[in-house]
């Protein structure tokens, strides 16, 4: 690839660098003179629309737009002048007019809205329009957000985003003139959208209140949170966590803008089911259902652990930090059978386990992506986003072999169930992929049946055959740490129910972690709760009343993601952090220290 | 914005007349009074240059509201009173600031807007949950709301905006020593609000 050309503009008298290709305002910001902007969001196509980004270009009549202007080599730019500057004003009080802009009851004042900033900033204190004071609707419909239209600016980064970032394309405007609005689809409502995704990427674009987190508003201005780096730990790709919190709560959760697996992205596990849901939480240790002491249960644990090794057994959730695991794993002698429970076919999945180095940035440059076994779009939401984007933008060809439907679908090239393959399909994707240069498989446990790996071999076959060689593999389980766990030497367990009744035990220690559903759905699909009446003494560990915390003997309350630290190792490899966000809640302790204290 | 013909003197001269000043409370929650007084002890020497001659808190009627240099109007026009009361300030005042956000955009008092007056009446005054006699008031004494909320610059020329809801303390104090000063009160992102 040839260097882009180098070039020189002068803005405001300042010499500046620039590449060929480069906007007046990428290279403005660049060398830190601020102009300001409204509709603009770095990472999204220009949109031109809001005009406070105008400048003037020496030799051109008219003000340009520096979002929207390649720089020319060259050329002298004026950022701030009182022409410039009074047709910002008027933009600024046009828009103040055109809607009902009420900052006092507006849940992002106090910093955190754009057109009040810039409104500040340039002065205005009243307006020379009459206001409009249009009867607009608010949309509460949606689960996590809603959308005041009486705050919207028309500034498209909603729609920008949600096209070209979470690549569903759910919003759009609708309307002419005046009567311009954001639209859900085709004028449906949050709540009836069968395309959002709830991703919640359109309200951290809103630049005003007209998008807003439910459970955010009005709990704290973003700008005056603390934030929190820390690591999502809802799937195996470990997106990147911006938390904002306030007197130690949460305030919202955003998407980490600099983690090389997401930048800044995220989906509605990690943006929203963690915190926005309200779920039981236990807070001290019970033992008998009765609420105790940790040194009374921990007691009751010794006493009822005092068995024949081979009467013991751990059995554990596929959500463990890297610090958790190991002790996990180097407790395989003292107790007599130690395991991870894990969905169908995901033993298999993590049975020889490969991380896929860079594979979500290689993914969004893959020419042709097949999904074979995996459902990105309900297990992995910013995997998903990434099909899509390189799909619907970068114009790759999309292959889908599953048994259930999903959005993907209808994006896809081909969408086929994995046992109806016949020739002809075959055929059909012989020709979709003969093109493919930069060919990506994501396989998932369902790839791991028999007619699953012969599909897979021979797509790779074809592949392989092919100009672009040897495809990308990216392995997707749906349990966050099942591939970190499996490596460092835990064994995964999918049959749970006879795992158990195989053996005789009599004590049996169950960590179920911070799983949103309190770890018990996958259990109770293996009909473990009804096998727990035979053991003498079962200890749960987990943050989350379930059906499983109801049947232990003793359960020992377990920290949740935003109060851990340690890491977590994601599927592309990456050691990712998790850092404590809020203190401890209850009488809490981390899996690592519970675990110590039970095995010591 | 015209200037005041009011500057303060120098200490050495006889005492100058002072400043005039009228305030006005229109459709707000007289919140923009109560952060006038969070001045605090500044009051003091506001007085010493000013006569606050006409107020809420002053003991006097309409209809004998006297000429003044200057008159801080807090909230919107809401029914014909309201009209009336301010046109008639406007004429025997110099400057008129609009004090807050309901004087200057409508602010909350606007929310109506979007309705039909019937209908923000009906839903007051008959269908609240607690309704018992559902009656909507409409003795003569009592004045007409008019269609729409109004900020003051609908109504009558306003010479001065002062956003915030309420504005700071300092604001206020600052606009107002600017004005003494004979100065037009440059306000932005350090000393002026919105929320």
């Amino acid at each position: 690839m040839i260097a882009p050309k180098k070039i020189s503009i002068t803005i405001n008298g300042q010499v500046c660098q620039g590449e060929q290709g480069q906007t007046i305002l990428e290279i403005a910001r660049a060398n830190n003179i601020y102009i300001p902007t409204l509709c603009y969001l770095k990472g999204l196509t220009p949109w031109g629309g809001c005009r406070l980004c105008i400048v003037e270009v020496e030799g051109s009549p008219k003000l340009v737009p520096s979002c929207a202007t390649p720089a020319v080599d060259g050329s002298k730019i004026t950022t701030h002048n009182e022409r410039i500057v009074a047709q910002r004003k008027a933009t600024l009080e046009l828009l103040f007019s055109e809607r009902n802009h009420i900052c006092p009851i507006c849940p992002y004042n106090k910093g955190d809205c754009g057109l009040q900033h810039q409104g500040l900033i340039h002065g205005i204190t009243g307006i020379r329009y009459p206001y409009l004071y249009p009867a607009l609707p608010v949309d509460v419909t949606g689960k996590y957000f809603g959308m005041d239209h009486n705050r919207c600016i028309l500034c498209t980064r909603c729609i920008r985003t949600c096209d070209e970032i979470e690549g569903v394309h759910t919003l759009d405007v609708a309307n002419r003139g005046i009567k311009n609005q954001i639209v859900v689809d085709m004028n449906t409502t949050f709540g009836a959208s069968d395309t959002c995704t709830q991703c919640g990427a359109c309200v951290v674009a809103c630049p005003t209140g007209a998008l807003f987190d439910k459970a955010a508003a009005f709990r704290g201005q973003w700008t005056s949170c603390q934030q929190v780096l820390t690591t999502c730990t809802e799937c195996p790709v470990g997106c990147g966590l911006k938390v904002h919190t306030k007197e130690n709560r949460i305030v919202n959760v955003w998407g980490d803008p600099d983690s090389p697996v997401n930048t800044g992205h995220l989906c509605v596990k990690g943006r929203y089911q963690t915190w926005a849901e309200p779920r039981e939480r236990i807070a001290t240790p019970l033992v008998n259902g009765r609420p105790a002491t940790w040194d009374e249960a921990l007691a009751t644990i010794k006493k009822a652990a005092k068995v024949k090794k081979a009467e013991k057994a751990l059995l554990v959730a596929p959500r463990l930090t890297n610090e958790t695991a190991a002790v996990v794993a180097a407790m395989a002698d003292k107790v007599g059978q130690t395991a991870m429970f894990v969905g169908t076919n995901e033993a298999a999945l993590c049975a020889e386990p490969s991380f896929s180095e860079e594979a979500l940035r290689k993914l969004q440059d893959a020419d042709a992506i097949i999904v074979l076994g995996a459902q990105p779009s309900r297990d992995n939401g910013v995997v998903a986003a990434r099909i899509r984007v390189a799909v619907r933008k970068r114009g790759a060809k999309l292959l889908i072999f599953h048994a259930r439907k999903s959005d993907l679908d209808r994006y896809a090239d081909v969408a086929a169930n994995v046992v109806s393959l016949e020739s002809k399909l075959w055929n059909r994707i012989k020709a979709v992929l003969a093109t493919a240069q930069r060919p990506a498989i994501v396989y998932g446990p369902n790839a791991m049946t028999p007619i699953g790996v012969t599909v897979m071999e021979r797509l790779i076959g074809i592949l392989e055959a092919n100009p672009g060689g040897e495809p990308l593999l990216l392995g997707l389980p749906i349990s966050p740490a099942a591939l970190a766990m499996s490596r460092a030497g835990i064994a995964a367990v999918e049959e749970v129910g006879p795992w158990l009744d195989a053996k005789p035990l009599k004590f049996l220690h169950i960590v179920v972690g911070d799983a949103p559903d309190g770890g018990a759905s996958l259990l109770e699909e293996k009909h473990v709760p009804a096998l727990l009446g035979q053991i003498d003494c079962v200890v749960v560990q987990a943050s989350y009343k379930s059906a499983l915390t109801d049947k232990a003997t003793v359960v020992l309350p377990s920290t949740i993601w935003c109060e851990k630290s340690g890491t977590v190792t994601n599927l592309e490899g990456r050691q990712l952090p998790l850092r404590p966000v809020v203190s401890v809640s209850g009488e809490a302790r981390d899996d690592k220290v519970i675990l110590e204290s039970v095995f010591a | 914005m015209k200037k005041t013909t009011t500057t303060t003197a120098p200490a050495s001269a006889p005492a100058p007349a002072k400043v005039k000043v009228a305030t006005m409370w229109l459709s707000g929650c007289s919140g923009c009074h109560m952060s006038l007084l969070d001045i605090d002890e500044r009051i003091l020497e506001l007085v010493k240059h000013v006569d606050i001659l006409f107020s809420p808190i002053v003991d006097i009627k309409i209809k004998d509201m006297p000429q003044v240099d200057v008159a801080l109007v807090e909230g919107c026009v809401n029914n014909t009173d309201q009209e009336h009361e301010l046109k008639m300030l406007r004429e025997r005042c110099k400057v008129l600031i609009a004090l807050g956000d309901c004087a200057v955009t409508g602010n909350v008092p606007s929310l109506r807007n979007q309705f039909a007056l019937r209908e923000c009446l009906s839903r007051a005054y008959e269908q609240t949950e607690s309704t018992k006699i559902a009656c909507i008031p409409n003795d003569p004494v009592v004045p007409k709301l008019l269609p729409k909320a109004h900020p003051l610059q609908e109504i009558v020329k306003v010479d001065l905006h002062i956003p915030g809801c309420p504005p700071d303390a300092d604001t206020i104090w600052f606009a107002l020593t600017e004005l003494l000063a004979g100065r037009t009160p440059q306000l932005n992102e350090k000393n002026m609000r919105y929320d």
